[in-house]
């Protein structure tokens, strides 16, 4: 337990140091230090084994409660400042149920806070990616044109809401998810409005209210929990049987949907993404919109082979297509990346929802090599921003020359999520296996295995006509006048590459299968390729074809536009099959 | 690779570029790639392509704006190549001679190995030129060749053999 | 034994491609090239000076042709078919790179089609893969090899599988990727010399590749798969001689509204 409490405190003591220490090395020492005893403190809790409880006093309690109300009233605030009645209507909406709850709540019968696996493999992705995330925002925020205490605040604000996730991975009273799920709400309406123009401020409250849509349907799956068995906790609420507990969970897992940003749902992200890049590597892909499939895993229980769950599964598959082909038309380089996000995150809640455990392992693989590949990916989007000043892929055109290792960095990223031997390519692999191997209890998984199958065939399309902007290098006769990468950058990013290809090693090891490993065998093999190029001096080098002319180099992207009525299909099929899940709940 | 030479002569891949021609010659060209004539028996491709060419196919007088395509496919040949002249136009000039627009035959350009007469060429004929490019193939060196006119330069440096500079623009207004 | 088949495959598959040219050859009624054409290629292709835009780009077509061979060499290995189709995604993606990596738009136009050609077959192809699993219980190709009775179980996914071989053999109507001079050849087109010749041995690689899915419906008869590989070989080369070629995205809106309409709908008839 005390582990944990290191985990929950440690960020917050940080935060607060950095607030008192203007020096930038100072900084990072102390940000290092934070870094190197959460990743310490994770793993070790990771290895240990058994489950740990705690009980929360009654004062504790009441000053959840406090806290709880304070922030719905700052977001009915919020409403009223900027006049947005929708933000205004949920806040007000979640005022009035969170009150009647607290006053039927049942003196709570087992501990609100319950570590078990799942939770320790949360802090792992947590502590590790978001600790890397946290590094990598010192260097960042020291361009943004801010005040040094708001861009202090900002690095502070990161590492609080890194304990506000250890936090939220460990509650098991549905109440106290609730004020934490509320907490990353307002982590992300701040962060998105860090910047304060009309863009960021307009998003942030697009922000807000959309995920003050989950606050409400998690208040509505504790009230039915309430009413139908007297309990608010995850573990009593998964292990009791009846009619009412598919509709409480279905409830519950709508919230996931909402905060995974499921289409209808996917605007808020993709607006999150005005925010400083540390903001949408952490929050926006890394760590806070795990809780979707994070809340899947914890249900998983339940939903298996139910209805609730059948719909759930092929929700996230079907977003894991829209949400690819809908990339296809976006030039933004983080934007894109968004949408790779909202599509990943639907196929991890896919996965989670069938329920049986190799998926569910599935699902937490994903999670897990999803984290580390976004986040190197959007730090060196970042980086490119920083350096370069180019956010669109259309301004990136032939970036390896100028940029060649981060150019290098996001390839590797790419490479990272489409090819073997990296981890997520493995779980799209083993998915397509397990599910090939589901297929004959559950027709209906067909679907899914569809979706997987032509979501990855659009997202290697996406990923690498990204990439086709990127490349496209002239001759090497001349050294490139490259800019370098400062340290600051270099080092997340490094770390990140390292934790991949480690955590490759790692799970393919875990196979036990010596074919598995030998599928690595090719990526060895392009990797030891540079050692060639001293050889390659004695080819002459030539222009490239240009059918006789010497035209400049300029080569079109390819965009493919959903119509605007596919669009609606889409959103209108996937609004009715967000409020189908709650009815299928019902019924069921 | 005195293994390989004798492989030359068995699959000439050939470019084949209208330097201004009336097409005739071109249609003669495209006639004995076709079934009837059937150049592919002698493992002939028509690649479009400078880099992965043997023999190049010239048609048409050279006129002004054609001059630095020429050049610069001639360049982008691999050696060993040969250059086929098909046309008494590649030649001399043929009805265009002496126009204000005509350089009067590539050989001004790019040296020549094979000249075919006529106007328009015969599909036997250029079957003929080409068995007898063939042998001047199996003969040649892998030495770079150069262009006569518009030569850059080619250089080395950093211990690459750079032939990026080997085909250059003609001078606005130059009179050559 | 395996091994030398291994060694050999891509003479092997210099021996399909010379046949197949002489064949294509007496279909238009001429006489064609001689069978061996594409060793004599390969040896001029060896005494040629070679031209290269920058290392990395020749170094990713050599890097493309040994995944490939690899993969190949996992089908006769009787390895994992999903594990066979991602290699052999491994080794498309390094071309496509390559194909990125130059300042050139012919090179940029032929890796979009190569891409798009990628969109297209891979999905049928791992259905292929989950239709012979779905029968057989396995995915490995040995176990694939060890029962049979796949043609008549899954007609219609064998139909889809037809459907992508002109892509992968680049024929018409699928032959946007090479599209003869249209494009230049596409992403080979920086090539010459040595790492052309990486290409052009991948090319026969590719056709092992592809015949060797058509020669799984066969299961365990030999006979069977042999003869499905002799009649796909001289139906996709009638094919090649009778249609036109179609643009990309037409290529893949017919390849997923038609093959993959009739791959799913045999899987689910299988299913249920």
């Amino acid at each position: 337990m005390d582990m944990v409490l290191t985990l929950i405190l440690l960020p917050i003591i940080a935060s607060i140091l950095l607030l008192m220490l203007p020096n930038q090395r100072a900084q990072y020492v102390v940000i290092t230090a934070v870094l190197f005893f959460l990743g310490i403190g994770a793993f070790s809790l990771y290895t240990s084994m058994g489950l740990l409880t705690f009980q929360l006093s009654h004062t504790m309690n009441l000053a959840i409660v406090a806290a709880d109300v304070l922030l719905l009233l700052f977001f009915l605030y919020q409403g009223r400042v900027f006049n947005h009645p929708k933000v205004m209507a949920l806040a007000a909406v979640q005022l009035v149920l969170y009150g009647y709850i607290e006053l039927i709540a049942p003196e709570s019968g087992s501990a609100e806070i319950m570590v078990d696996s799942l939770s320790k493999f949360m802090f792992l992705i947590i502590n590790g990616v978001g600790g890397i995330i946290v590094l990598y925002s010192v260097k960042y925020m020291e361009d943004e044109p801010a005040s040094p205490l708001k861009k202090r605040l900002f690095v502070g604000g990161l590492l609080v809401f890194l304990s506000v996730m250890n936090l939220i991975v460990i509650a098991n009273s549905i109440l106290l998810f609730f004020f934490l799920f509320e907490m990353t709400t307002l982590a992300s309406y701040l962060l998105i409005a860090f910047r304060d123009d009309d863009v960021s401020r307009a998003n942030a409250l697009k922000a807000l209210w959309m995920n003050q849509i989950g606050g409400v349907v998690i208040l509505l799956g504790a009230l039915v929990a309430i009413i139908g068995f007297k309990t608010v906790m995850f573990d009593t609420l998964l292990q009791s049987s009846g009619g009412m507990v598919l509709f409480s969970i279905a409830l519950l897992s709508m919230a996931a949907l909402v905060k995974g940003a499921s289409i209808p749902f996917e605007g808020w992200l993709l607006g999150a993404m005005v925010a400083p890049t540390p903001v949408s590597a952490m929050l926006h892909s890394a760590t806070m919109v795990k809780i979707a499939p994070y809340l899947i895993l914890k249900l998983a229980p339940a939903l298996a082979v139910s209805m609730v769950g059948g719909i759930i599964s092929i929700i996230g598959a079907l977003v894991f297509v829209a949400a690819s082909y809908l990339a296809l038309s976006r030039s933004v380089l983080k934007e894109i990346l968004g949408y790779s996000t909202v599509a990943l995150l639907g196929l991890m809640m896919a996965l989670a929802a069938i329920g049986s455990e190799e998926s569910m392992n599935l699902a937490m693989a994903l999670m897990l090599f999803h984290a580390l590949s976004k986040a190197l990916l959007f730090l060196s989007a970042g980086v490119l921003e920083r350096l370069h000043h180019a956010k669109d892929i259309e301004d990136m055109k032939g970036m390896v020359t100028r940029s060649p290792k981060t150019v290098g960095f996001i390839l590797f990223g790419f490479v990272s999520l489409t090819l073997p031997p990296f981890g997520l390519f493995m779980g799209k692999l083993f998915a397509i296996s397990s599910i090939a191997a589901l297929l004959k209890e559950h027709p209906s998984n067909l679907i899914i295995l569809l979706s997987l199958i032509v979501g990855s065939a659009l997202m290697v399309l996406l990923y690498f006509k990204v990439a086709s902007a990127l490349l496209s290098a002239p001759s090497d006769i001349r050294a490139s006048e490259a800019i370098a990468i400062p340290n600051g950058f270099n080092v997340p990013l490094v770390l990140l590459s390292f934790f991949i290809v480690i955590g490759a090693l790692g799970y393919i090891m875990l196979q036990h299968n010596i074919f598995v490993v030998l599928l690595a065998l090719p990526m060895l093999f392009v990797f030891a390729l540079p050692t060639l190029i001293r050889r390659m001096d004695r080819y002459d080098r030539s222009q490239p074809y240009h059918c006789g002319e010497k035209e400049s180099f300029n080569a079109a992207l390819v965009y493919y536009e959903p119509s605007l009525k596919l669009q609606r299909i889409l959103y209108w099929g996937f609004g009715s099959l967000f409020v189908a899940v709650a009815i299928v709940g019902a019924l069921s | 690779m005195k293994f390989f030479t004798p492989f030359r002569k068995k699959s000439p891949w050939v470019l084949h570029y209208n330097a201004g021609s009336c097409n005739g010659c071109d249609i003669e060209i495209l006639a004995s790639l076709a079934p009837k004539y059937d150049l592919e028996r002698f493992g002939v491709i028509n690649t479009g392509n400078p880099k992965q060419s043997d023999i190049f196919l010239v048609t048409g007088p050279v006129t002004y704006r054609s001059r630095e395509r020429l050049v610069e496919l001639y360049s982008q040949i691999p050696e060993p190549k040969v250059v086929v002249a098909v046309g008494s136009c590649t030649a001399t000039g043929g009805v265009f001679r002496g126009m204000y627009n005509v350089e009067d035959g590539i050989d001004r350009y790019i040296p020549v190995d094979v000249y075919v007469p006529g106007c328009a060429a015969s599909p036997q004929l250029i079957i003929d030129a080409l068995v007898k490019g063939l042998e001047v193939l199996e003969a040649k060196s892998k030495e770079i060749e150069k262009p006569f006119k518009l030569f850059g330069a080619i250089e080395t440096i950093h211990n690459k053999l750079s032939r990026l500079n080997m085909a250059t623009k003609v001078e606005p207004h130059a009179k050559d | 034994m395996i091994w030398v088949w291994i060694a050999l495959a891509p003479i092997l598959g210099g021996l399909v491609y010379g046949g197949e040219r002489v064949l294509r050859a007496r279909m238009q009624r001429r006489q064609g090239p001689p069978i061996l054409q594409p060793f004599y290629d390969m040896f001029k292709l060896l005494d040629k000076r070679t031209l290269i835009v920058h290392a990395p780009h020749a170094l990713l077509a050599v890097a493309h042709f040994f995944v490939l061979w690899f993969s190949v060499a996992a089908i006769f290995l009787g390895w994992n078919l999903l594990y066979i189709i991602f290699l052999h995604l491994f080794a498309q993606l390094l071309l496509i790179l390559a194909g990125y990596s130059v300042r050139s738009v012919y090179s940029h136009i032929g890796s979009n089609r190569e891409l798009l050609m990628v969109v297209a077959y891979e999905p049928i192809l791992i259905l292929v893969a989950v239709g012979l699993y779905l029968v057989s219980g396995s995915f490995e190709v040995s176990q694939i090899l060890k029962s049979g009775g796949y043609l008549t179980q899954l007609p219609l996914l064998f139909a889809a599988l037809l459907m992508i071989v002109p892509i992968k053999v680049k024929k018409s109507p699928f032959d946007v990727g090479e599209a003869h001079q249209e494009i230049v050849g596409g992403v080979e087109i920086e090539y010459s010399g040595v790492f052309y010749e990486f290409l052009y041995m991948s090319r026969f690689l590719e056709y092992i590749f592809i015949y060797s899915f058509i020669y799984l419906f066969g299961g365990e008869s030999h006979w069977l798969g042999a003869l499905l590989v002799a009649g796909v070989f001289l139906l996709v080369n009638l094919v090649d001689n009778a249609t036109a070629r179609v643009r990309p995205a037409q290529m893949v809106k017919i390849i997923y509204t038609v093959a993959m309409a009739l791959a799913v709908f045999n899987l689910a008839g299988v299913l249920l």
